[in-house]
């Protein structure tokens, strides 16, 4: 059997990996949408090693909602970046300088 | 090493490669089909972890609808490939470092005896008979019913919003109006002069 | 087979299904409705608020239901925030209509997307399990992102609703990966059952649940702008059509304290000592940066954020106090917050004509000479947010100072003090800006008979509720008792 702390540790790379990706791609806002998925697959992947382990069910209902979740968000955050474009004409994240933190 | 371990190591080497692809591509279209390979190899993963359900949940809303969607989007916006990184390798090692870091300090807190409250380490062993998504589907509507409804309310809104923010209004592409058409009155159209004698 | 299903209780959760069903009334009026007749939308959302504040208040000291398979409870708590979500978002839309009809902004989406928010900020403060909490939390947050972009045709909303989708997603995923780690290592996602196994819990696991927290509070921070993790808010408050900052900038900080309740108080009050230093740095961030950026600032919408932040970094007090009166000094902060944001921020959106938005500071230039009455409200917002008396804001502040004193903590206050003078200069700059610089144009200002009287109701309930403060306190006091 595979041990919990397997699952755990490709999880917590994931999760690792997808925060590097937001900073690396800040530019591309196409790849943070990207890594972002990356980022709530890791999660999904815990809870459903947890639920797993714990015998619990309610672990992979949480997964249940979060994919939800995720989908919603994911399509309201590419209306966002096709508007954008509308606008801009790029979605180069360089050429922003409207705003500046 | 049994036939479920070689899965286990193989897909989450895949997830592993396949995420580091995302990361680091030149090109969306390449970063969005290393993304499909990630939750291809996640699902098995996820399987092995008697979640067949969300397993197949996974493939059939991710790699189905959700990964075709950022492919439209890709295509559809034409993103130069060459000027998207080109500042990319300047504070790559500092990022890069931050990342090592956080996994380190990630995989020192994951230690197994953390986690030994209840039946930890000695998951449940189900029987042939059981099916994950008779069960998942007997406790979502009763005792999740209301966080059930929660997510529909949620799909809703993510119906409107994308259609408030990206549908385009009729005023903006050219049609026929045939009411307009067949309520116009012939003296809008020929005005009929008569011309003065000189 | 034989299950065991108890039929939950729908009465507690009567108010959302109020919301619920106005917000589809509202969406089927607004799409079926002629083009003349588009107030019909803004009549149903605001009569919904108005039926489920009734009913809310109806509840207000029965005692506690938790239902729904201890997914929902409806407590004093939630009611009193549900309250003030109800007022401020009536507010927020009662300010927005001319604004939304001078411009380019479709009217029925954005009443219809912030009742569904303000449905999102109700489940999220009755929360009772992780999912509830984050689903309440996406349904709080996914509609802002939409109304932030609504303006579709201006390049600055849909970059700031960009940045502002992307901090709140990996907000997001930040809560939810430290949800996981407290799931595996409680093995419940119900809070009260989380803050049970925490107290069984050997010292082994306190790395781990260390670890979670960090997570869980870097959640919460970006969630409420508190300073390290403040960056998206100048840009979101300055990008977005003032309608929309108006209501971003009041109801969700009060579901948002719901939430570190919940979270922090509720399901790890055992872990206390860990989060009240995590608690710490984030308010003294917060009011050491949020007070002197919000000098530097010529937009007054920016100068408002970064006064936001410092004010979210005062709130923290009450809460890194960890008394039963710390906990209330928060929540009256943060209602009291909600109160001055949204007669700041309505009267940005009162003073903007057609073509013309009042947001820089320049813009206030003589008021007193155009307006008498609007200068003096103004004068009475900005009293409040520096904590001057008798306003109500000094009655807060005092409040949250006295909570971590009481506990010994006397350098922080001492911090909060010193950066809360500092602030009330720019607060100050604009009462000098309105009565003593001469107007670049001197014509009288003139905003309807209908706003003019909600907005001045607005600006005395701050001097009258510091005048009298005993009730809302008490309610507070009540409520967390």
């Amino acid at each position: 059997m595979i041990p919990l702390t397997h699952f755990l540790v490709v999880s917590a790379i994931l999760f690792s990996l997808s925060l590097v990706g937001v900073m690396l791609n800040r530019k591309n806002i196409i790849l943070v949408l990207m890594c972002i998925e990356l980022m709530l697959l890791a999660v999904n992947t815990n809870f459903i090693a947890f639920a797993h382990y714990l015998g619990d069910l309610s672990g992979q209902i949480f997964v249940f909602f979060i994919l939800t979740v995720a989908a919603a968000e994911a399509a309201i955050g590419l209306a966002i970046v096709v508007l954008l474009f509308r606008n801009r004409g790029s979605i180069d994240v360089d050429q922003m300088n409207q705003l500046k933190g | 090493m049994g036939i479920i371990d070689f899965i286990f190591y193989v897909s989450a080497a895949l997830v592993l490669g396949s995420a580091t692809v995302v990361v680091t591509s030149r090109n969306p279209v390449r970063s969005a089909l290393a993304l499909v390979l990630t939750f291809l190899a996640s699902a098995s993963i996820w399987m092995l972890a008697y979640a067949e359900f969300l397993a197949l949940i996974l493939i059939l809303v991710y790699v189905g609808a959700v990964m075709t969607l950022f492919l439209f989007v890709i295509m559809m916006l034409d993103i130069d490939v060459v000027t998207t990184r080109q500042r990319f390798v300047r504070y790559a090692p500092l990022v890069i470092a931050m990342g090592v870091i956080l996994t380190g300090l990630l995989l020192l807190a994951l230690k197994p005896d953390y986690f030994v409250f209840a039946h930890l380490q000695s998951a449940v062993d189900y029987g042939l008979s059981y099916s994950n998504t008779a069960e998942l589907g007997k406790i979502l509507y009763t005792e999740y019913v209301l966080a059930f409804e929660v997510a529909a309310v949620l799909l809703l809104v993510a119906i409107i919003a994308a259609v408030s923010l990206a549908h385009r209004k009729p005023r903006d592409c050219k049609t026929q109006q045939p009411v307009a058409q067949m309520m116009v009155d012939p003296k809008q159209r020929i005005r009929l002069v008569k011309p003065e004698r000189k | 087979m034989v299950m065991n299903f108890i039929f939950p209780d729908f009465s507690a959760i009567i108010p959302e299904m109020i919301i619920l069903a106005f917000a589809c009334a509202a969406l089927l009026a607004d799409l079926f409705s002629p083009r003349q007749q588009k107030h019909l939308a803004y009549l149903l959302t605001q009569v919904g608020l108005a039926v489920a504040a009734i009913v809310t208040f109806v509840q207000w000291g029965k005692p506690t239901v938790v239902t729904f398979n201890y997914q929902f409870i409806s407590d004093d708590i939630s009611r009193l925030l549900k309250l003030f979500i109800y007022l401020t978002v009536f507010g927020a839309f009662y300010y927005s209509r001319q604004y939304l009809a001078q411009r380019n902004i479709p009217r029925g989406e954005y009443y219809v997307l912030g009742l569904f928010s303000t449905l999102g900020m109700m489940l999220l403060v009755s929360s009772h399990s992780f999912i509830t909490l984050f689903l309440g939390l996406e349904l709080l947050s996914l509609p802002l992102y939409a109304m932030v972009a609504l303006q579709r045709d201006s390049a600055i909303a849909s970059e700031a609703a960009m940045k502002y989708f992307v901090m709140g997603a990996i907000a997001s995923g930040m809560l939810l990966y430290g949800m996981s780690l407290l799931y595996g290592a409680s093995g419940s996602l119900d809070l009260a059952l989380v803050a049970k196994s925490i107290i069984q819990s050997s010292n082994s696991q306190s790395w781990m649940y260390a670890f979670a927290l960090v997570f869980i509070v870097a959640g919460i921070a970006f969630k409420f702008a508190a300073a390290p993790f403040h960056m998206w808010a100048p840009d979101v408050y300055s990008g977005s059509p003032s309608c929309v900052t108006l209501f971003l900038s009041s109801a969700p900080k009060v579901a948002a304290f719901g939430m570190a309740l919940r979270l922090l108080v509720f399901a790890l009050p055992d872990l206390f000592s860990q989060w009240q230093q995590l608690l710490m740095v984030l308010a003294l961030f917060s009011i050491v940066l949020g007070n002197i950026f919000a000098i530097a600032q010529t937009n007054l919408k920016r100068m408002l954020a970064y006064s936001s932040i410092a004010h979210i970094g005062y709130m923290l007090l009450g809460l890194i106090a960890g008394t039963q009166f710390g906990y209330s000094a928060s929540l009256f902060y943060i209602l009291i917050y909600a109160l001055m944001a949204l007669a700041a921020f309505g009267m940005i959106v009162l003073l903007s004509k057609a073509g013309f938005e009042a947001e820089n500071i320049e813009d206030f230039k003589g008021l007193n000479v155009r307006n008498p009455w609007l200068a003096f409200l103004v004068m009475l917002v900005m009293f409040s947010m520096a904590g001057i008396p008798p306003t109500i804001g000094f009655i807060s502040k005092f409040l949250v100072l006295k909570a971590v004193i009481d506990v010994g903590i006397v350098w922080l206050a001492v911090i909060a003090v010193v950066f809360a003078m500092i602030g009330a200069f720019y607060y100050l700059r604009i009462v000098k800006t309105m009565y003593f610089d001469a107007p670049a144009d001197a014509s009288t200002l003139m905003i309807g008979r209908d706003m003019q009287l909600v907005i001045s109701l607005n600006g005395i309930a701050l001097l009258v509720l510091g005048l009298f403060p005993a009730g809302l306190l008490q309610a507070c006091l009540t409520a967390l008792g």
